[in-house]
């Protein structure tokens, strides 16, 4: 179904559609709701489901794409308008988001807001990583998957968790040489050690364990080096990376000293987990809670993952990192109770029932979050992560900020992360603090010995994206002119 | 109040703003070494948050005549201050997209010549000549070549640290509550920081708290005629220079002008009435889009980030400075309605003067709060 671009309101507005926001979408749609789907790219799926350019069409899709694909027919067939390129730059009070894209219409109201939107991977900024051909791994898996492009031909993998086996594995069968993966973490080791919750969390996992297997199949046929408790911890090159210092690290990451060596490259993946993506709940002013395991701070959630704002609900990795199969649950959750919310204040509602549907999916949600502290507990870095940056190391790209900058602001007096990002610049570029945010933080955190939780982080400004000037269209004219008031500032 | 901690300062300033670190670091070069109590950091409040602009035209005459000394003390601040405050003397374009507006210009440019402010009227022509940039909506402009801008948040921390330098000290997170006054005459202030409450004996409160200002004035049994209102700033990517100008337009409510490392601020010529929020409204941000009606060049230029800050309003506009009659130790630099920025060097100086000269060396007489009276 086709949005109409002069549509304003709607029951339900899911910003997102990955494996949450399509299983939220789906779920609300099912339940008897009008829901719109938004999504900023081409095609719905996000990076879990990213589906090959639609040239590539013929080729056969991975088993991921084919669920992703089967989900979204899903949702067509469910009567959800779902708009692409559509960029919601901002959300605002009385849940209004403001969009902007071809298809879209400038501003969106609705009852309820599910936020789905995601993660970006989190970096790491040691000396070298800003040299042409250092990526993330997540870089390197959507050219793969999406444009079917080698990001390099000799290419060593670095940071944590199964995703590097999986590119690996993709990368391999692409025909690139995979020097090395580095898996910072000892997993093995770990799950030995509580071996009876090992087994718990991976009870019912078959698909995840099977995807793993297959991935250290093709890895073992091509002879390539698997490495555990070994990290980066620099990058060489003049125009462009040559190689890469490696060494053992201890326990919290840190370089364990004289293991030091070097591995020849041309390209260098780094993965070393995720951080949700909050800018809309936290424009919102939605509360959110320092959670690590879950890749940083997230909006604090009820059962029915609602925030604590009235009407905006939050699910999947956007609301902490947990992977698909767990955000699919949360959306449908998420997806249901935003059709109990719609149907309740209409009143002709059967509600019960489909708060019973929510109760049936809390053993499968308990399932997949006994998983995620699982694998978080396998695969979160250490603090040694945060201190491979040297004083000269540039931690905010776009601005060229470097800790000793921080250091510098902090030494004038700058106590907060926004005095110190007014003062440095750091995060005020194009990324708009999500790449430097946490780096930034802690480094913050080292110079005033304070916690991250306590440093916290940049505040979200509107427009959450960078957004073309003339893509701006008012929100709602008579409003406009109710609250801005001319003449006001008379010189 | 018995586990609060006791200090002594011979002034106390209340607000880190650019007027009360200008004062504060005026005082201590004079040997007078103030304490300045800041609530929030440096660099955070409505000084910060301005758009920066150094101007004197386009001013209320009691305003202009500051603005010209504030200038004259602009132009040397940087190697005075020893910080990098990006200020440029980049000019001010005030533009017209009607008769009437223009007319109100060339009155005005004759007033400025007249106190001897140099400034051009431009027609249509001359604008499209001096300033191409602009689409063809507007039929003339007045300029002023000495005005220009400098960076907020560098130009507040630069009076901070050199006030600091200079012997001030500076409590920041530390909020001023009340004031204890004896036979007419301010003896102490008490204030609560991260280490709980404090009691500094002083004889003299200088009082620059902005927005924030009525809440201590009413401690004092005074009523402040000063009122919050946000106003919001928007700033573009990085674009190639091609304009220095601080332009803005009361017909489309917009002004803009550039940044040293090529972004553009744009900001609404706009107030909403009676709130400390600062939050950013959506018709807010969609508001500053106009610019693009003014510099086509834009339409493809992306918006970054917009913020809010809250403007000390008061009902003529212009500021209150200097001291309070029947209070003794008591003196106000605040409500200056969106205009401080340019102004708080010469302020902080001539508050500075009072102290020690005991006269400024510019009258402030018909700033006084008394005219409200």
């Amino acid at each position: 179904m086709n949005i109409t671009k002069e549509r304003t309101q709607t029951e339900v507005v899911v910003v997102g559609a990955g494996p949450a926001g399509l299983s939220a979408a789906l779920a609300a749609a099912q339940a008897g709701v009008q829901v719109t789907l938004i999504d900023n790219y081409r095609q719905p799926g996000g990076q879990y489901y990213r589906q090959p350019a639609a040239e590539f069409k013929t080729l056969q899709p991975e088993s991921h794409q084919r669920e992703g694909k089967l989900l979204e027919e899903k949702v067509t067939a469910a009567g959800v308008e779902i708009v692409t390129e559509a960029t919601v730059w901002g959300a605002f009070e009385g849940n209004q988001l403001a969009l902007y894209g071809p298809k879209s219409p400038p501003n969106l109201q609705a009852q309820v807001i599910i936020l789905a939107t995601g993660a970006y991977e989190r970096v790491a900024a040691f000396p070298g990583w800003t040299l042409p051909g250092v990526m993330t791994t997540g870089a390197a898996q959507t050219l793969l998957k999406e444009q079917r492009i080698l990001p390099g031909r000799r290419i060593v993998l670095a940071g944590t968790g199964p995703l590097q086996l999986v590119v690996a594995a993709g990368l391999v069968q692409a025909g690139a040489e995979v020097v090395a993966i580095l898996e910072g973490s000892r997993p093995l080791q770990k799950a030995l050690r509580h071996p009876l919750n090992a087994i718990a969390a991976l009870w019912g996992q078959g698909d995840r364990l099977r995807e793993g297997l297959n991935s250290q199949l093709v890895l073992r046929r091509a002879g390539v080096p698997y490495f555990t408790g070994w990290g980066v911890i620099a990058a060489h090159g003049q125009e462009e990376v040559r190689e890469v210092s490696i060494a053992q690290l201890d326990d919290e990451w840190r370089p364990i000293p004289d293991t030091c060596q070097t591995l020849a490259c041309d390209t260098l993946c780094c993965s070393y987990g995720f951080v949700p993506a909050t800018e809309l709940a936290r424009l919102l002013g939605a509360p959110c809670e320092w959670r690590p395991e879950a890749g940083g701070f997230v909006p604090i959630r009820d059962e029915h993952m609602r925030t604590k704002l009235p009407g905006i609900y939050a699910v999947g990795d956007g609301a902490g990192v947990g992977g698909g199969p767990l955000a699919r649950i949360e959306g449908r959750i998420a997806g249901l109770a935003a059709a109990a919310q719609v149907k309740a204040k209409s009143s002709n509602g059967d509600e019960t029932a489909i708060l019973e549907k929510i109760t049936r999916l809390k053993p499968a949600l308990r399932r997949e979050r006994r998983f995620q502290q699982f694998y978080a507990g396998l695969f979160t870095p250490g603090p040694g992560l945060d201190e491979l940056a040297q004083p000269d190391t540039i931690i905010c790209r776009c601005e060229e900020v470097t800790p000793a900058d921080i250091h510098e602001a902090v030494r004038l007096g700058a106590d907060t992360l926004d005095a110190v990002k007014a003062l440095t610049r750091c995060g005020m570029g194009n990324c708009q603090g999500r790449v430097c945010g946490p780096l930034a933080a802690a480094v913050v955190a080292q110079e005033t010995g304070r916690t991250r939780a306590e440093v916290g982080q940049f505040r979200v400004r509107p427009p959450v994206f960078p957004t073309p000037l003339a893509a701006l269209k008012p929100v709602a004219e008579d409003q406009a002119e109710n609250t801005l008031q001319a003449g006001g500032l008379t010189r | 109040m018995t586990n609060s901690l006791k200090m002594e300062a011979p002034v106390v300033i209340v607000g880190g703003g650019i007027v009360g670190g200008a004062t504060a670091y005026y005082l201590a070069r004079r040997g007078i070494k103030p304490l300045v109590l800041e609530k929030s950091t440096i660099g955070v409040e409505a000084s910060a948050r301005s758009a920066g602009g150094v101007r004197a035209q386009c001013r209320d005459r009691l305003e202009r005549i500051l603005a010209m000394a504030s200038i004259k003390l602009w132009e040397g601040l940087e190697a005075k201050l020893d910080f990098d405050m990006e200020y440029v003397q980049g000019g001010n374009i005030r533009l017209a997209t009607n008769e009437e507006r223009m007319a109100g210009l060339a009155a005005e440019a004759e007033e400025e010549l007249a106190d001897g402010l140099l400034v051009e009227v431009w027609d249509r022509d001359e604008l499209q000549r001096r300033a191409p940039y602009l689409s063809d909506m507007f039929i003339g402009a007045k300029y002023c070549a000495t005005d220009g801008v400098a960076n907020p948040i560098l130009s507040t921390w630069a009076f901070a640290v050199a006030a600091r330098r200079a012997g001030a000290t500076l409590l920041t997170h530390t909020e001023a509550l009340d004031v204890v006054v004896q036979e007419g005459q301010v003896t102490s202030v008490l204030a609560r920081g991260p280490e709980g409450e404090l009691t500094i004996e002083t004889p003299l409160l200088i009082h620059a708290g902005g927005a924030y200002s009525p809440q201590l004035g009413q401690a004092l049994g005074l009523h402040l005629p000063v009122e919050p209102a946000r106003n919001f700033i928007g700033v573009s990517q990085r674009v190639r220079p091609f304009f220095t100008e601080f332009v803005s337009s009361h017909d489309m409510h917009i002004y803009f002008r550039p940044a040293r490392a090529g972004h553009i601020h744009v900001g609404g010529v706009l107030v909403t009435n009676d709130t400390f929020d600062k939050n950013v409204p959506a018709e807010g941000v969609t508001h500053l889009s106009n610019i693009t009606l003014m510099v086509p060049a834009l339409r493809n230029a992306n918006f970054l980030r917009a913020w809010a800050g809250t403007l000390a309003m008061t009902p003529d506009r212009l500021p209150i400075i200097g001291p309070v009659e029947g209070l003794g130790g008591y003196l106000l630099a605040t409500g200056f309605s969106g205009h401080g920025f340019c102004l708080g060097p010469i302020v902080g100086k001539l508050l500075s003067e009072l102290v020690v000269d005991g006269e400024p060396s510019m009258p402030l007489d018909e700033l006084n709060l008394s005219r409200f009276a």
